[in-house]
This record gives structure tokens, C-alpha cells and sequence, in this order.
């Protein structure tokens, strides 16, 4: 067995600790944004104008460009963070999900499903928000014209329910994982979850929806 | 109104050079009140001598009969046959060292993480035997035995899905047990001194709570809440420094 000989002192040791703390406080913000982000853009539902309005106010205080660059670099290192418990070895991959499959068990599958819209996330997640960010002022004529594209449908229906689920899964992961979610509050913080599921794609799907037959 | 059992059976003689694994079939006859315990013996008694499978006390306590049934590990003594399908698969424990058919070796693994998390009392005092025994909380004496009640069948290690990616993870009972030497008053260790043990992706931060572990334990050990404690103690030590002191309000040893 070979010895690990550039470990020095006890500090090195913390790194384990500080990158867990990051993983889920990005993560959590993360998912703050997410749910913020429905609401904004949910602002569509009341007509164009009102999404010009709440668009303009992020310009107008830079929380666009300011905010937008630095929720992406959180959201890359949430990716990277992540990605070091990722199964990348084919090996790995294939025993988890034959392990999956063996315990037909819900929070195990729940981690395959976090993995893989994971990855996804990383790519299309970053297309959009290079799309919006690049792309300043955010207009509801600009999301209106996108989107007669249908490709584009497609890219956001995507986007939204594996935004959702990864999003949704990871809030109570991070509960089970630092002990918020407790055994006896488990079944409860599922339901929560599947609710909150529900909701956000309900609401994603119908301020999709109004920017697809939005006539501007 | 009896059944006809059909078992699939996972075979496979590691000394023996022509054995290959394979599935064996075996049909047998259910009887009242019948666990998979007497239904494998009356397999070996009656049908094939060969099967190997451990049981010693067939009672839920010794943890030597854990085996994947039907694709959740579990204690063969303690599953009902009326509680299955008509079709029963076992397999033996993944992760540990088989030894034949459903027989595996948990002993050397659990005793390797034992070493490695020093699963014993740390303290300064000499031991005087002709002392009274240092008196405890009857509170706390109860929460250190329900941690202690873990009977190291392995099922809990066998449904990780982290244990079975990385070899070197210490698993849930460890961490279990870790959390008991952590409220026992007599360890005198420090949280830095449980940092260096547990604080690594190997430990507390490895495990991705998939609760597999929680959800097959069958003395239903609390793993769940305290991986969770586990984990916020030693994210908390993680710190260190002042941001630490900050928290360490929260975290202290009771002692
Ligand atoms: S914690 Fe439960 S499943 Fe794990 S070894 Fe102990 S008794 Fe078995
Ligand atoms: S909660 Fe942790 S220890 Fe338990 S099965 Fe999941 S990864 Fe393994
Ligand atoms: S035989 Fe002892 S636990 Fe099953």
C-alpha cells in the first residue's frame, strides 16, 4: 500500500468538512434562486408589461449583472462539488444502478435521479443562463420571439422538470444528510417535497405556456 | 392452504475450482409460522446437504444470518415466509468476503473498522477493580444502549450504495457506533480527536443519505438521525478557528 506523504498537518484534514459545508449551502441557495426565479418570471401571468417591469428593476439595481455572473459561478461549483461523489468510472455507474435496482428503494433511485439531472443541468442550465446573461435586456418580447422556435419548447420544458426534480430532491437530501429531516419527520418532508414538485412545474410550465402564445 | 415455496438460490463455492456462480432452484412446501431460517434447513436436510448458510441463533441477536432477500438484505431469522412471494431469490450480502453460497465473513470487515474508529473507552483513568462502579445517568445509560443494540449482521452496509462504490467507506454502523462512544461520558476524546476519525469522505461526509442503511437495519437503530447528528458535529469541528468557537455552542460535548 503506498503512504500518502504530502499530508503535513491537521488542517489539510478539514477540507472534507468545508467542501461539504459548500456543497449544501450552494446547493440551498441554489434552490432559493430557483423558487425566486418562478416567481419572477411568474410575473408573465399578469401580461408583458408587468415581467418588463420586474426585468427593468433587476437592470436598473445591476442585480442582473452582478447577481446573474455570480449565481453561475455558484451554480458551477455546486457542479464540481457534486461531482466529486459522482460515479464516474463505469464500474461504479453500473453497480449503483444494478444496486438500485436490486433494493427497489425510493432514496436510492432519488440519488440516480440527482445524478443524472445533475449532469444535465450542468449543460442546459448553463445554456440558458448564457443565453439570458449574454443577451441583456431581458424582455418578455425577446422570451415571446425565442420561443416560436419550437426547439426552444423543448429545451425549456426540459429544463424545467429536471430543474424541478433536481432542485425539489436535493432540498430534502440536504435535510436527511444534516439530520433536519429527522425518522420521524421523513414521511412528512417527502410529501412537502412532491408538493413543492408539483407546484414549481405547474407554475414553470403555465409562465412557459403564456410566453409561447404571448402576442407582442 | 399451503404454498409451494419456489426458491432461486445464489451458489457459488469460492474454493472450489469448477464452481462457477450460478441460481439454484428449490421448491418446498410452506409450513405455519415458517421463517426462512427452518425453510433453509429444511432444504439442506432434505434436499441438498451442500447448501451453505449461516445461523446461530436464529433469535434476531447474533446477526450472522443476513442475506439479500429478494433484493433487500435482511435477517433470514427473523423474515416470515408468509411475508414473501411465492418466489423467494437470495443472495448472499454484497460488500463482504463470501464464503460460499450465502455464507459471508462480516467479522473481518466490522472488526477492520473498529480498529480504524478505535471503537473502544479512551480515557486517562487507571481502572481500579476493587472500585464501585462510576455511577451513570439512567437517561443517558438508555441512549448509549439503544446505539449499542446493533448487532453487526452487515445489512446496513450491504444497502449502501456509497459502501458498495468505495470499498474504503465506514459505513452506517460504524458511524453508529462512533456516535456511541460520543455521548459515552467515559471517552474522554476531543472533538478534533473524532474529527480525524470520522470527518473524511470516508466518513460522515461519504455518505450521501440514501438511507438505504435506515430502511433495512433490522433492530431499527436510529442510523438515520444520527449520521445526521454525526454529520453537523463534525462539519461544525470542520471549521475550526474562531467560525468553529462561533458554533461550538451547539456542539459541545456534554461531559
Ligand atoms: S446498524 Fe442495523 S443493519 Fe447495521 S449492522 Fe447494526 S443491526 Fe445490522
Ligand atoms: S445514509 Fe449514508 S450510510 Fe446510509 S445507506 Fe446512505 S450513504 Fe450509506
Ligand atoms: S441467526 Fe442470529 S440473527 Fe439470525
Amino acid at each position: 500500500m503506498s503512504v500518502d506523504t504530502t499530508v503535513e498537518s491537521f488542517k489539510g484534514h478539514r477540507l472534507a468538512g468545508w467542501l461539504d459545508w459548500l456543497q449544501m449551502l450552494t446547493g440551498l441557495t441554489l434552490v432559493c434562486f430557483l423558487f425566486a426565479h418562478m416567481l419572477f418570471v411568474g410575473s408573465v401571468l399578469l401580461g408583458a408589461k408587468s415581467f418588463d417591469f420586474v426585468a427593468a428593476f433587476f437592470e436598473r439595481t445591476y442585480l442582473a449583472q452582478v447577481g446573474g455572473p455570480i449565481l453561475f459561478f455558484l451554480f458551477l461549483l455546486h457542479g464540481f462539488l457534486g461531482a466529486r461523489k459522482m460515479p464516474f468510472r463505469t464500474k461504479e455507474q453500473k453497480l449503483i444502478v444494478r444496486h438500485a435496482k436490486m433494493m427497489h428503494h425510493r432514496d436510492t433511485w432519488f440519488w440516480v435521479i440527482q445524478a443524472i439531472t445533475g449532469a444535465i443541468l450542468l449543460v442546459i442550465a448553463s445554456i440558458h443562463m448564457w443565453t439570458v446573461l449574454s443577451d441583456l435586456p431581458i424582455t418578455a418580447a425577446k422570451g415571446a420571439h425565442e420561443l416560436e422556435t419550437g426547439l426552444w419548447l423543448i429545451f425549456y420544458l426540459l429544463l424545467i422538470i429536471v430543474g424541478a426534480l433536481h432542485g425539489c430532491i436535493g432540498l430534502y437530501r440536504i435535510g436527511v444528510k444534516w439530520g433536519v429531516v429527522t425518522r420521524a419527520k421523513r414521511t412528512k418532508a417527502l410529501k412537502c417535497i412532491y408538493y413543492l414538485i408539483g407546484v414549481y412545474v405547474v407554475v414553470e410550465l403555465l409562465n412557459l405556456l403564456r410566453f409561447y402564445f404571448l402576442k407582442v | 392452504m399451503s404454498r409451494t415455496l419456489h426458491f432461486e438460490i445464489f451458489r457459488y463455492n469460492p474454493m472450489d475450482p469448477d464452481s462457477k456462480p450460478h441460481m439454484q432452484t428449490y421448491y418446498l412446501e410452506e409450513k405455519d409460522n415458517m421463517t426462512l431460517f427452518l425453510a433453509l434447513n429444511e432444504i439442506r436436510e432434505t434436499q441438498d446437504p451442500s447448501l451453505q448458510f449461516d445461523f446461530v441463533c436464529r433469535a434476531a441477536v447474533c446477526g450472522s444470518c443476513a442475506m439479500v432477500i429478494n433484493g433487500r438484505p435482511g435477517l433470514a431469522c427473523k423474515t416470515k415466509t408468509k411475508d414473501l412471494p411465492d418466489k423467494i431469490v437470495l443472495h448472499p450480502l454484497p460488500v463482504f468476503k463470501l464464503i460460499g453460497d450465502l455464507s459471508v465473513d462480516t467479522g473481518t470487515w466490522f472488526r477492520g473498522v473498529a480498529k480504524k474508529i478505535e471503537a473502544w473507552v479512551h480515557t486517562t483513568k487507571t481502572f481500579d477493580p476493587n472500585a464501585l462502579e462510576e455511577r451513570m445517568d439512567n437517561d443517558l445509560a438508555n441512549e448509549i444502549f439503544e446505539l449499542d443494540r446493533c448487532i453487526e449482521c452487515g445489512c446496513c452496509i450491504a444497502a449502501c450504495g456509497t459502501a458498495r462504490m468505495r470499498e474504503d467507506f465506514l459505513g452506517a454502523a460504524t458511524i453508529n457506533k462512533i456516535a456511541r462512544f460520543y455521548i459515552d461520558p467515559r471517552d474522554e476524546r476531543t472533538d478534533e480527536e473524532y474529527f480525524e476519525v470520522i470527518g473524511t469522505d470516508e466518513g460522515v461526509f461519504g455518505c450521501m443519505g440514501l438511507l438505504g442503511c435506515e430502511d433495512v437495519c433490522p433492530k431499527q437503530i436510529p442510523l438515520q438521525d444520527q449520521l445526521g447528528i454525526m454529520r453537523r458535529k463534525m462539519a461544525i469541528a470542520s471549521l475550526g478557528g474562531k467560525v468553529g468557537k462561533l458554533f461550538s455552542v451547539f456542539s459541545k460535548k456534554k461531559k
